[in-house]
Protein backbone atom coordinates (compact mmCIF):
# COMPACT_ATOMS: atom_id res chain seq x y z
CA UNK A 1 0.00 0.00 0.00
CA UNK A 2 2.90 2.33 0.81
CA UNK A 3 4.47 1.70 -2.61
CA UNK A 4 1.13 2.33 -4.31
CA UNK A 5 0.63 5.54 -2.36
CA UNK A 6 4.18 6.69 -3.14
CA UNK A 7 3.57 5.98 -6.81
CA UNK A 8 0.30 7.92 -6.80
CA UNK A 9 1.89 10.84 -4.96
CA UNK A 10 4.60 11.00 -7.58
CA UNK A 11 2.11 10.59 -10.42
CA UNK A 12 -0.01 13.46 -9.07
CA UNK A 13 3.04 15.67 -8.64
CA UNK A 14 4.16 14.92 -12.17
CA UNK A 15 0.92 16.02 -13.79
CA UNK A 16 1.30 18.95 -16.14
CA UNK A 17 -1.91 20.57 -14.89
CA UNK A 18 -0.67 20.50 -11.29
CA UNK A 19 2.60 22.13 -12.25
CA UNK A 20 0.95 24.64 -14.56
CA UNK A 21 -1.68 25.77 -12.04
CA UNK A 22 0.86 25.99 -9.23
CA UNK A 23 3.15 28.03 -11.42
CA UNK A 24 0.31 30.31 -12.50
CA UNK A 25 -0.66 30.90 -8.89
CA UNK A 26 2.94 31.67 -7.97
CA UNK A 27 3.21 34.15 -10.85
CA UNK A 28 -0.13 35.67 -9.79
CA UNK A 29 1.15 36.10 -6.23
CA UNK A 30 4.33 37.78 -7.45
CA UNK A 31 2.40 40.11 -9.77
CA UNK A 32 -0.01 40.95 -6.94
CA UNK A 33 2.99 41.66 -4.70
CA UNK A 34 4.42 44.09 -7.26
CA UNK A 35 1.04 45.82 -7.75
CA UNK A 36 0.54 46.16 -4.00
CA UNK A 37 4.06 47.55 -3.64
CA UNK A 38 3.54 50.11 -6.38
CA UNK A 39 0.01 51.22 -5.50
CA UNK A 40 -0.19 51.26 -1.71
CA UNK A 41 1.54 51.11 1.64
CA UNK A 42 0.53 47.66 2.73
CA UNK A 43 -0.28 46.92 6.37
CA UNK A 44 0.63 43.33 7.14
CA UNK A 45 -1.87 43.18 10.00
CA UNK A 46 -4.63 42.70 7.39
CA UNK A 47 -3.02 39.53 6.02
CA UNK A 48 -5.56 37.09 7.55
CA UNK A 49 -8.32 38.97 5.70
CA UNK A 50 -6.33 38.72 2.47
CA UNK A 51 -6.15 34.96 2.96
CA UNK A 52 -9.90 34.80 3.52
CA UNK A 53 -10.58 36.96 0.46
CA UNK A 54 -8.39 34.92 -1.87
CA UNK A 55 -9.46 31.52 -0.55
CA UNK A 56 -11.96 30.97 -3.36
CA UNK A 57 -9.06 30.75 -5.84
CA UNK A 58 -7.38 27.96 -3.89
CA UNK A 59 -10.68 26.15 -3.40
CA UNK A 60 -11.44 26.31 -7.13
CA UNK A 61 -7.96 25.05 -7.97
CA UNK A 62 -8.41 22.27 -5.42
CA UNK A 63 -11.65 21.22 -7.09
CA UNK A 64 -9.97 21.20 -10.51
CA UNK A 65 -6.87 19.29 -9.35
CA UNK A 66 -8.97 16.73 -7.49
CA UNK A 67 -11.15 16.21 -10.55
CA UNK A 68 -8.21 15.86 -12.92
CA UNK A 69 -6.41 13.42 -10.59
CA UNK A 70 -8.88 10.72 -11.64
CA UNK A 71 -10.61 12.28 -14.65
CA UNK A 72 -7.42 12.41 -16.71
CA UNK A 73 -6.65 8.78 -15.87
CA UNK A 74 -10.09 7.76 -17.10
CA UNK A 75 -9.76 9.91 -20.20
CA UNK A 76 -6.36 8.50 -21.23
CA UNK A 77 -7.15 4.90 -20.30
CA UNK A 78 -4.48 4.92 -17.63
CA UNK A 79 -6.90 3.38 -15.15
CA UNK A 80 -6.73 0.16 -17.18
CA UNK A 81 -2.95 0.11 -17.05
CA UNK A 82 -2.81 0.75 -13.30
CA UNK A 83 -5.40 -1.94 -12.60
CA UNK A 84 -3.18 -4.49 -14.31
CA UNK A 85 -0.61 -3.64 -11.63
CA UNK A 86 -2.93 -3.27 -8.65
CA UNK A 87 -6.21 -5.11 -9.26
CA UNK A 88 -7.59 -4.32 -5.80
CA UNK A 89 -9.71 -1.39 -6.82
CA UNK A 90 -10.47 -0.23 -3.29
CA UNK A 91 -6.80 0.18 -2.52
CA UNK A 92 -6.16 1.92 -5.79
CA UNK A 93 -8.91 4.52 -5.51
CA UNK A 94 -8.19 5.33 -1.86
CA UNK A 95 -4.49 5.71 -2.69
CA UNK A 96 -5.43 8.11 -5.48
CA UNK A 97 -7.75 10.03 -3.17
CA UNK A 98 -5.11 10.27 -0.45
CA UNK A 99 -2.45 11.40 -2.93
CA UNK A 100 -4.70 14.11 -4.37
CA UNK A 101 -5.98 15.41 -1.04
CA UNK A 102 -2.60 15.50 0.68
CA UNK A 103 -0.91 17.28 -2.19
CA UNK A 104 -3.69 19.80 -2.71
CA UNK A 105 -3.39 20.60 1.00
CA UNK A 106 0.38 21.05 0.71
CA UNK A 107 0.08 23.20 -2.41
CA UNK A 108 -2.54 25.38 -0.73
CA UNK A 109 -0.45 25.89 2.42
CA UNK A 110 2.74 26.60 0.44
CA UNK A 111 0.99 29.15 -1.80
CA UNK A 112 -0.49 30.94 1.20
CA UNK A 113 2.94 31.01 2.81
CA UNK A 114 4.44 32.47 -0.36
CA UNK A 115 1.67 35.08 -0.43
CA UNK A 116 2.49 35.94 3.18
CA UNK A 117 6.16 36.23 2.37
CA UNK A 118 5.56 38.50 -0.64
CA UNK A 119 3.16 40.77 1.27
CA UNK A 120 5.54 40.71 4.25
CA UNK A 121 8.31 42.03 2.01
CA UNK A 122 5.93 44.71 0.67
CA UNK A 123 4.99 45.74 4.21
CA UNK A 124 8.58 45.77 5.44
CA UNK A 125 9.81 47.75 2.43
CA UNK A 126 7.08 50.34 2.09
CA UNK A 127 4.09 49.71 4.35
CA UNK A 128 3.69 48.77 7.98
CA UNK A 129 4.24 45.69 10.10
CA UNK A 130 2.45 47.14 13.09
CA UNK A 131 0.17 44.63 14.81
CA UNK A 132 2.24 41.66 13.67
CA UNK A 133 2.48 39.68 16.86
CA UNK A 134 1.81 36.20 18.20
CA UNK A 135 -1.97 36.70 17.96
CA UNK A 136 -1.65 37.78 14.34
CA UNK A 137 0.56 34.79 13.61
CA UNK A 138 -1.83 32.28 15.15
CA UNK A 139 -4.82 33.87 13.38
CA UNK A 140 -2.98 33.81 10.03
CA UNK A 141 -1.93 30.18 10.58
CA UNK A 142 -5.48 29.20 11.52
CA UNK A 143 -6.95 30.80 8.39
CA UNK A 144 -4.26 29.19 6.21
CA UNK A 145 -4.94 25.82 7.82
CA UNK A 146 -8.71 26.14 7.32
CA UNK A 147 -8.25 27.18 3.68
CA UNK A 148 -5.77 24.34 3.17
CA UNK A 149 -8.20 21.78 4.60
CA UNK A 150 -11.09 23.22 2.60
CA UNK A 151 -8.96 23.04 -0.57
CA UNK A 152 -8.50 19.34 0.12
CA UNK A 153 -12.22 18.90 0.73
CA UNK A 154 -13.02 20.67 -2.53
CA UNK A 155 -10.48 18.39 -4.22
CA UNK A 156 -12.41 15.47 -2.74
CA UNK A 157 -15.66 16.80 -4.22
CA UNK A 158 -14.02 17.24 -7.63
CA UNK A 159 -12.47 13.77 -7.38
CA UNK A 160 -15.76 12.13 -6.43
CA UNK A 161 -17.69 13.74 -9.29
CA UNK A 162 -14.97 13.09 -11.89
CA UNK A 163 -14.62 9.48 -10.79
CA UNK A 164 -18.35 8.87 -11.03
CA UNK A 165 -18.51 10.60 -14.42
CA UNK A 166 -15.17 9.18 -15.58
CA UNK A 167 -14.15 12.60 -16.83
CA UNK A 168 -12.72 15.84 -15.45
CA UNK A 169 -15.23 17.86 -17.44
CA UNK A 170 -18.12 16.18 -15.61
CA UNK A 171 -16.82 17.46 -12.28
CA UNK A 172 -16.30 20.95 -13.67
CA UNK A 173 -19.69 21.00 -15.38
CA UNK A 174 -21.53 19.74 -12.32
CA UNK A 175 -19.63 22.20 -10.13
CA UNK A 176 -20.44 25.12 -12.38
CA UNK A 177 -24.09 24.09 -12.70
CA UNK A 178 -24.44 23.64 -8.96
CA UNK A 179 -22.74 26.89 -7.94
CA UNK A 180 -24.25 29.09 -10.62
CA UNK A 181 -27.69 27.59 -11.15
CA UNK A 182 -28.72 25.47 -8.17
CA UNK A 183 -27.41 27.71 -5.41
CA UNK A 184 -28.86 30.86 -6.96
CA UNK A 185 -32.22 29.18 -7.48
CA UNK A 186 -32.23 28.04 -3.85
CA UNK A 187 -31.31 31.51 -2.62
CA UNK A 188 -34.11 33.03 -4.67
CA UNK A 189 -36.84 30.44 -4.28
CA UNK A 190 -36.13 28.51 -1.09
CA UNK A 191 -34.17 30.74 1.30
CA UNK A 192 -34.89 28.31 4.16
CA UNK A 193 -32.62 25.79 2.41
CA UNK A 194 -29.63 28.13 2.35
CA UNK A 195 -28.20 26.39 5.39
CA UNK A 196 -27.47 23.38 3.14
CA UNK A 197 -25.61 25.30 0.45
CA UNK A 198 -21.91 24.65 -0.01
CA UNK A 199 -20.94 28.29 -0.56
CA UNK A 200 -22.47 29.63 2.66
CA UNK A 201 -21.07 26.78 4.75
CA UNK A 202 -17.65 27.24 3.19
CA UNK A 203 -17.71 30.99 3.86
CA UNK A 204 -18.58 30.30 7.47
CA UNK A 205 -15.62 27.92 7.86
CA UNK A 206 -13.20 30.32 6.16
CA UNK A 207 -14.26 33.36 8.20
CA UNK A 208 -14.80 31.35 11.37
CA UNK A 209 -17.21 34.12 12.41
CA UNK A 210 -20.97 33.46 12.59
CA UNK A 211 -21.64 37.16 13.05
CA UNK A 212 -20.44 38.31 9.62
CA UNK A 213 -23.86 38.27 8.00
CA UNK A 214 -23.63 34.79 6.48
CA UNK A 215 -27.28 33.60 6.54
CA UNK A 216 -26.74 30.38 8.52
CA UNK A 217 -28.49 31.19 11.76
CA UNK A 218 -27.65 28.88 14.62
CA UNK A 219 -24.88 27.05 12.75
CA UNK A 220 -21.36 27.19 14.12
CA UNK A 221 -18.23 27.13 11.91
CA UNK A 222 -17.46 23.67 13.28
CA UNK A 223 -20.89 22.39 12.27
CA UNK A 224 -20.44 23.91 8.82
CA UNK A 225 -17.07 22.15 8.58
CA UNK A 226 -18.56 18.80 9.56
CA UNK A 227 -21.34 19.31 7.03
CA UNK A 228 -18.77 19.83 4.23
CA UNK A 229 -16.79 16.79 5.41
CA UNK A 230 -20.01 14.76 5.31
CA UNK A 231 -20.69 15.85 1.72
CA UNK A 232 -17.15 14.84 0.75
CA UNK A 233 -17.42 11.47 2.48
CA UNK A 234 -20.71 10.67 0.76
CA UNK A 235 -19.26 11.61 -2.62
CA UNK A 236 -16.01 9.69 -2.09
CA UNK A 237 -17.73 6.57 -0.74
CA UNK A 238 -20.12 6.67 -3.68
CA UNK A 239 -17.26 7.12 -6.12
CA UNK A 240 -15.28 4.28 -4.51
CA UNK A 241 -18.30 1.97 -4.63
CA UNK A 242 -18.89 2.77 -8.30
CA UNK A 243 -15.20 2.29 -9.04
CA UNK A 244 -15.31 -1.19 -7.48
CA UNK A 245 -18.51 -2.23 -9.23
CA UNK A 246 -18.28 -0.92 -12.73
CA UNK A 247 -16.58 -2.50 -15.73
CA UNK A 248 -13.42 -0.83 -16.96
CA UNK A 249 -13.88 -0.75 -20.71
CA UNK B 1 -1.52 -30.16 -19.35
CA UNK B 2 -0.74 -27.30 -16.97
CA UNK B 3 -3.08 -24.49 -18.00
CA UNK B 4 -2.05 -21.01 -16.98
CA UNK B 5 -5.21 -19.52 -18.45
CA UNK B 6 -8.50 -21.40 -18.10
CA UNK B 7 -11.80 -20.13 -19.39
CA UNK B 8 -15.00 -22.13 -19.03
CA UNK B 9 -18.31 -21.07 -20.52
CA UNK B 10 -17.37 -17.41 -20.25
CA UNK B 11 -20.19 -15.04 -21.12
CA UNK B 12 -20.23 -11.27 -21.11
CA UNK B 13 -23.20 -9.12 -21.93
CA UNK B 14 -23.14 -5.36 -22.00
CA UNK B 15 -26.33 -3.52 -21.31
CA UNK B 16 -26.84 -0.72 -23.76
CA UNK B 17 -29.16 2.27 -23.81
CA UNK B 18 -32.84 1.35 -23.31
CA UNK B 19 -31.94 -2.03 -21.84
CA UNK B 20 -30.75 -3.64 -25.07
CA UNK B 21 -28.03 -6.23 -24.51
CA UNK B 22 -24.88 -6.81 -26.51
CA UNK B 23 -23.34 -10.23 -26.17
CA UNK B 24 -19.58 -9.80 -26.47
CA UNK B 25 -18.53 -13.28 -25.30
CA UNK B 26 -20.91 -16.19 -25.56
CA UNK B 27 -19.88 -19.36 -23.71
CA UNK B 28 -16.17 -19.25 -24.48
CA UNK B 29 -13.95 -22.17 -23.49
CA UNK B 30 -10.18 -21.90 -23.57
CA UNK B 31 -7.15 -23.53 -22.00
CA UNK B 32 -3.70 -22.03 -22.50
CA UNK B 33 -0.82 -24.31 -21.52
CA UNK B 34 2.31 -23.11 -19.82
CA UNK B 35 5.19 -21.84 -21.99
CA UNK B 36 5.39 -20.69 -25.60
CA UNK B 37 3.32 -18.31 -27.66
CA UNK B 38 -0.45 -18.77 -27.79
CA UNK B 39 -2.32 -16.92 -30.52
CA UNK B 40 -5.84 -15.76 -29.75
CA UNK B 41 -7.34 -15.05 -33.14
CA UNK B 42 -10.58 -13.52 -34.17
CA UNK B 43 -12.06 -10.80 -36.32
CA UNK B 44 -12.85 -7.40 -34.87
CA UNK B 45 -15.73 -7.61 -32.42
CA UNK B 46 -15.27 -11.36 -31.83
CA UNK B 47 -14.72 -10.86 -28.09
CA UNK B 48 -10.93 -11.06 -27.78
CA UNK B 49 -10.43 -7.89 -25.78
CA UNK B 50 -13.47 -8.56 -23.62
CA UNK B 51 -12.07 -12.00 -22.76
CA UNK B 52 -8.73 -10.44 -21.82
CA UNK B 53 -10.49 -7.81 -19.72
CA UNK B 54 -12.41 -10.56 -17.91
CA UNK B 55 -9.18 -12.46 -17.23
CA UNK B 56 -7.57 -9.34 -15.79
CA UNK B 57 -10.57 -8.46 -13.66
CA UNK B 58 -11.32 -5.28 -15.58
CA UNK B 59 -14.82 -6.37 -16.49
CA UNK B 60 -17.10 -8.68 -14.56
CA UNK B 61 -18.27 -11.78 -16.49
CA UNK B 62 -22.02 -12.26 -16.84
CA UNK B 63 -21.49 -16.01 -16.58
CA UNK B 64 -18.90 -18.77 -16.65
CA UNK B 65 -15.46 -18.75 -15.09
CA UNK B 66 -12.00 -17.63 -15.94
CA UNK B 67 -8.78 -18.29 -14.08
CA UNK B 68 -5.32 -16.86 -14.49
CA UNK B 69 -2.56 -18.93 -12.89
CA UNK B 70 -5.29 -20.78 -11.01
CA UNK B 71 -6.93 -17.67 -9.58
CA UNK B 72 -10.25 -16.11 -10.47
CA UNK B 73 -10.35 -12.30 -10.88
CA UNK B 74 -11.27 -11.47 -7.26
CA UNK B 75 -8.06 -13.21 -6.13
CA UNK B 76 -5.99 -11.86 -8.97
CA UNK B 77 -3.86 -9.74 -6.63
CA UNK B 78 -2.25 -12.97 -5.39
CA UNK B 79 -0.67 -13.60 -8.79
CA UNK B 80 -0.61 -10.19 -10.46
CA UNK B 81 3.14 -9.93 -9.80
CA UNK B 82 3.57 -12.92 -12.17
CA UNK B 83 1.46 -11.42 -14.96
CA UNK B 84 2.41 -8.66 -17.38
CA UNK B 85 -0.17 -7.27 -19.77
CA UNK B 86 -1.10 -4.73 -22.37
CA UNK B 87 -4.79 -4.17 -22.99
CA UNK B 88 -5.43 -2.40 -26.29
CA UNK B 89 -2.99 0.50 -26.69
CA UNK B 90 -0.53 0.93 -23.84
CA UNK B 91 -1.11 4.28 -22.18
CA UNK B 92 1.94 6.26 -21.20
CA UNK B 93 2.43 9.89 -20.25
CA UNK B 94 3.54 11.58 -23.49
CA UNK B 95 5.43 14.37 -21.73
CA UNK B 96 7.53 12.02 -19.63
CA UNK B 97 10.52 10.10 -20.89
CA UNK B 98 10.17 6.40 -21.57
CA UNK B 99 12.33 5.66 -18.55
CA UNK B 100 10.27 7.86 -16.24
CA UNK B 101 7.04 6.24 -17.40
CA UNK B 102 8.45 2.83 -16.55
CA UNK B 103 9.79 4.05 -13.21
CA UNK B 104 6.31 5.27 -12.26
CA UNK B 105 4.90 1.81 -12.97
CA UNK B 106 7.82 0.04 -11.33
CA UNK B 107 7.30 1.98 -8.12
CA UNK B 108 3.87 0.34 -7.61
CA UNK B 109 5.55 -3.03 -7.15
CA UNK B 110 8.74 -1.73 -5.58
CA UNK B 111 10.79 -2.59 -8.67
CA UNK B 112 14.13 -0.82 -8.85
CA UNK B 113 15.77 1.20 -11.65
CA UNK B 114 18.10 -1.65 -12.64
CA UNK B 115 15.11 -3.71 -13.84
CA UNK B 116 13.86 -0.66 -15.76
CA UNK B 117 17.23 -0.53 -17.53
CA UNK B 118 17.06 -4.27 -18.27
CA UNK B 119 13.65 -4.16 -19.92
CA UNK B 120 14.56 -1.07 -21.92
CA UNK B 121 17.54 -3.04 -23.24
CA UNK B 122 15.37 -6.08 -23.88
CA UNK B 123 12.92 -4.20 -26.09
CA UNK B 124 15.67 -2.21 -27.80
CA UNK B 125 14.75 1.19 -26.38
CA UNK B 126 17.80 1.84 -24.21
CA UNK B 127 19.10 4.44 -26.66
CA UNK B 128 15.88 6.45 -26.58
CA UNK B 129 14.94 5.86 -22.94
CA UNK B 130 15.52 9.47 -21.96
CA UNK B 131 13.53 10.99 -24.82
CA UNK B 132 9.97 12.15 -24.30
CA UNK B 133 7.39 9.54 -25.21
CA UNK B 134 5.61 12.05 -27.47
CA UNK B 135 8.64 11.88 -29.78
CA UNK B 136 8.38 8.08 -30.10
CA UNK B 137 7.06 6.33 -33.19
CA UNK B 138 4.04 4.05 -32.80
CA UNK B 139 6.33 1.03 -32.83
CA UNK B 140 8.48 2.49 -30.08
CA UNK B 141 5.42 3.25 -27.96
CA UNK B 142 4.27 -0.32 -28.44
CA UNK B 143 7.69 -1.59 -27.40
CA UNK B 144 7.62 0.69 -24.38
CA UNK B 145 4.26 -0.85 -23.49
CA UNK B 146 5.78 -4.31 -23.78
CA UNK B 147 8.69 -3.14 -21.63
CA UNK B 148 6.15 -2.06 -19.02
CA UNK B 149 4.54 -5.48 -19.17
CA UNK B 150 7.96 -7.10 -18.75
CA UNK B 151 8.94 -5.07 -15.70
CA UNK B 152 7.63 -7.67 -13.30
CA UNK B 153 9.63 -10.38 -15.10
CA UNK B 154 6.29 -12.16 -15.59
CA UNK B 155 5.62 -15.83 -16.20
CA UNK B 156 2.58 -14.90 -18.24
CA UNK B 157 2.38 -12.07 -20.74
CA UNK B 158 -0.99 -11.04 -22.08
CA UNK B 159 -0.69 -8.85 -25.14
CA UNK B 160 -3.79 -7.49 -26.80
CA UNK B 161 -3.16 -6.71 -30.47
CA UNK B 162 0.50 -5.76 -29.92
CA UNK B 163 1.09 -5.15 -33.63
CA UNK B 164 -1.85 -2.80 -34.05
CA UNK B 165 -0.94 0.22 -36.12
CA UNK B 166 2.66 -0.84 -36.64
CA UNK B 167 4.47 -0.61 -39.95
CA UNK B 168 5.96 -3.82 -41.41
CA UNK B 169 9.30 -3.26 -39.69
CA UNK B 170 7.54 -2.70 -36.37
CA UNK B 171 5.47 -5.87 -36.84
CA UNK B 172 8.63 -7.88 -37.46
CA UNK B 173 10.24 -6.36 -34.34
CA UNK B 174 7.27 -7.24 -32.15
CA UNK B 175 7.06 -10.72 -33.67
CA UNK B 176 10.73 -11.38 -32.95
CA UNK B 177 10.28 -10.09 -29.43
CA UNK B 178 7.32 -12.40 -28.80
CA UNK B 179 9.23 -15.40 -30.13
CA UNK B 180 12.17 -14.49 -27.92
CA UNK B 181 9.92 -14.22 -24.86
CA UNK B 182 8.23 -17.51 -25.67
CA UNK B 183 11.62 -19.21 -25.97
CA UNK B 184 12.50 -17.93 -22.50
CA UNK B 185 9.79 -20.24 -21.14
CA UNK B 186 7.21 -17.54 -20.55
CA UNK B 187 3.63 -18.00 -21.65
CA UNK B 188 2.85 -15.30 -24.19
CA UNK B 189 -0.88 -14.98 -24.82
CA UNK B 190 -1.30 -12.72 -27.80
CA UNK B 191 -4.57 -11.65 -29.34
CA UNK B 192 -4.58 -10.56 -32.92
CA UNK B 193 -6.56 -10.37 -36.10
CA UNK B 194 -3.35 -10.32 -38.15
CA UNK B 195 -3.09 -13.92 -39.24
CA UNK B 196 0.42 -13.96 -40.60
CA UNK B 197 1.68 -12.50 -37.34
CA UNK B 198 0.15 -15.36 -35.37
CA UNK B 199 1.02 -18.08 -37.88
CA UNK B 200 4.67 -17.09 -37.79
CA UNK B 201 4.84 -16.62 -34.04
CA UNK B 202 2.46 -18.89 -32.18
CA UNK B 203 2.88 -22.50 -31.16
CA UNK B 204 -0.82 -22.90 -30.47
CA UNK B 205 -3.89 -20.93 -31.48
CA UNK B 206 -7.51 -20.52 -30.59
CA UNK B 207 -9.84 -19.01 -33.16
CA UNK B 208 -12.74 -17.01 -31.87
CA UNK B 209 -15.92 -16.07 -33.73
CA UNK B 210 -19.05 -14.44 -32.35
CA UNK B 211 -17.79 -14.82 -28.80
CA UNK B 212 -17.04 -18.56 -29.00
CA UNK B 213 -13.99 -20.70 -29.68
CA UNK B 214 -14.39 -22.33 -33.09
CA UNK B 215 -10.99 -24.03 -33.25
CA UNK B 216 -8.07 -24.51 -30.89
CA UNK B 217 -4.83 -26.43 -30.74
CA UNK B 218 -1.32 -26.48 -32.14
CA UNK B 219 -1.09 -24.30 -35.25
CA UNK B 220 -0.41 -27.18 -37.67
CA UNK B 221 -3.37 -29.16 -36.29
CA UNK B 222 -5.72 -26.25 -36.68
CA UNK B 223 -4.43 -25.74 -40.21
CA UNK B 224 -5.02 -29.35 -41.22
CA UNK B 225 -8.14 -30.09 -39.19
CA UNK B 226 -10.95 -31.55 -41.28
CA UNK B 227 -9.10 -31.40 -44.57
CA UNK B 228 -7.29 -33.99 -46.67
CA UNK B 229 -3.55 -33.91 -46.22
CA UNK B 230 -1.32 -34.05 -49.23
CA UNK B 231 1.88 -33.01 -50.90
CA UNK B 232 2.57 -30.57 -53.70
CA UNK B 233 5.27 -31.51 -56.19
CA UNK B 234 6.82 -29.36 -58.88
CA UNK B 235 9.08 -30.76 -61.60
CA UNK B 236 9.89 -30.03 -65.25
CA UNK B 237 8.00 -32.91 -66.92
CA UNK B 238 4.60 -33.13 -65.26
CA UNK B 239 3.28 -35.89 -67.53
CA UNK B 240 6.26 -38.15 -66.87
CA UNK B 241 5.90 -37.46 -63.19
CA UNK B 242 2.22 -38.38 -63.24
CA UNK B 243 3.00 -41.66 -64.99
CA UNK B 244 5.79 -42.51 -62.55
CA UNK B 245 3.55 -41.92 -59.55
CA UNK B 246 0.66 -43.89 -61.08
CA UNK B 247 3.01 -46.82 -61.75
CA UNK B 248 4.11 -46.68 -58.10
CA UNK B 249 0.47 -46.87 -57.00
CA UNK B 250 0.40 -43.30 -55.66
CA UNK B 251 -2.76 -41.29 -56.20
CA UNK B 252 -1.93 -37.94 -57.84
CA UNK B 253 -3.52 -35.19 -59.86
CA UNK B 254 -2.10 -32.36 -61.90
CA UNK B 255 -3.15 -28.80 -61.17
CA UNK B 256 -1.71 -25.34 -61.79
CA UNK B 257 1.61 -26.64 -63.14
CA UNK B 258 2.10 -28.87 -60.08
CA UNK B 259 1.21 -32.38 -59.01
CA UNK B 260 -0.95 -32.86 -55.98
CA UNK B 261 -0.18 -36.15 -54.27
CA UNK B 262 -2.68 -37.79 -51.94
CA UNK B 263 -0.13 -38.87 -49.33
CA UNK B 264 0.49 -37.37 -45.93
CA UNK B 265 3.73 -35.34 -45.55
CA UNK B 266 5.28 -38.18 -43.51
CA UNK B 267 5.30 -40.34 -46.67
CA UNK B 268 7.12 -37.83 -48.86
CA UNK B 269 10.02 -40.27 -49.30
CA UNK B 270 7.76 -42.59 -51.37
CA UNK B 271 7.19 -39.78 -53.83
CA UNK B 272 10.84 -38.80 -54.19
CA UNK B 273 11.85 -42.47 -54.61
CA UNK B 274 9.22 -43.15 -57.29
CA UNK B 275 10.29 -40.10 -59.26
CA UNK B 276 14.03 -40.58 -58.82
CA UNK B 277 13.80 -44.19 -60.06
CA UNK B 278 12.59 -42.72 -63.39
CA UNK B 279 15.33 -40.10 -63.42
CA UNK B 280 12.91 -37.31 -62.54
CA UNK B 281 14.09 -34.71 -60.06
CA UNK B 282 11.97 -32.34 -58.05
CA UNK B 283 12.22 -28.59 -58.00
CA UNK B 284 9.72 -28.32 -55.11
CA UNK B 285 8.10 -30.63 -52.59
CA UNK B 286 5.97 -29.29 -49.76
CA UNK B 287 2.94 -30.18 -47.63
CA UNK B 288 -0.35 -29.08 -49.13
CA UNK B 289 -1.74 -27.19 -46.12
CA UNK B 290 -4.21 -24.38 -46.00
CA UNK B 291 -2.77 -21.22 -44.55
CA UNK B 292 -4.23 -19.78 -41.41
CA UNK B 293 -6.02 -17.10 -43.36
CA UNK B 294 -8.06 -19.68 -45.28
CA UNK B 295 -8.89 -21.62 -42.12
CA UNK B 296 -9.73 -18.43 -40.28
CA UNK B 297 -12.09 -17.21 -42.98
CA UNK B 298 -13.77 -20.60 -43.21
CA UNK B 299 -14.25 -20.86 -39.46
CA UNK B 300 -15.29 -17.30 -38.80
CA UNK B 301 -17.50 -16.99 -41.84
CA UNK B 302 -15.49 -14.26 -43.50
CA UNK B 303 -15.91 -10.64 -42.59
CA UNK B 304 -16.09 -8.84 -39.30
CA UNK B 305 -18.17 -10.15 -36.47
CA UNK B 306 -20.16 -7.38 -34.98
CA UNK B 307 -21.39 -7.78 -31.43
CA UNK B 308 -24.99 -8.83 -31.11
Amino acid sequence: MIALLASELRRFRSRRLVRLLTLLELVGILVAGVIVYVTQEYELSSFPNVLKGTSFILLSVGWLLGASAIGADWHTGHVTTILTWEPRRGRLIWAKIAAALVQVFVISIVLQAVLGLVLGIDAAAKGSTAGVDATWLSESAAVALRVGLLSSLFAAIGFGLASAGRNTAVALGVGFGYLVVVENLVRGLRPEWIRWLLTENTALVVTNDPNLGIPLEGRSPEEAGFYIVAICLVLLLGAAALFRMRDVT
Amino acid sequence: MDAVIEVEGLRKEYRRVRGAKTVAVDGLDLAVPSGGVFGFLGPNGAGKTTTIRCLLGLVRPSGGRCRLLGHEPPQLHRVIERVGSIVESPTMFPRFTGRRNLELLARISGIGPSRVREVLEEVGLAGRADDLVKTYSLGMKQRLGIAGALLKDPEVLILDEPANGLDPAGIVEVRELMRHLGRQGRTVFVSSHILTEVQQTADRVAILARGRTVAAGPVHEVLTAGRATGLLVRLDDLDAGMRALADAGIEASSEDGRIRVGLPPEEAARVTRALAERGLYLSELRPDEADLETVFLELTGGGETEPR
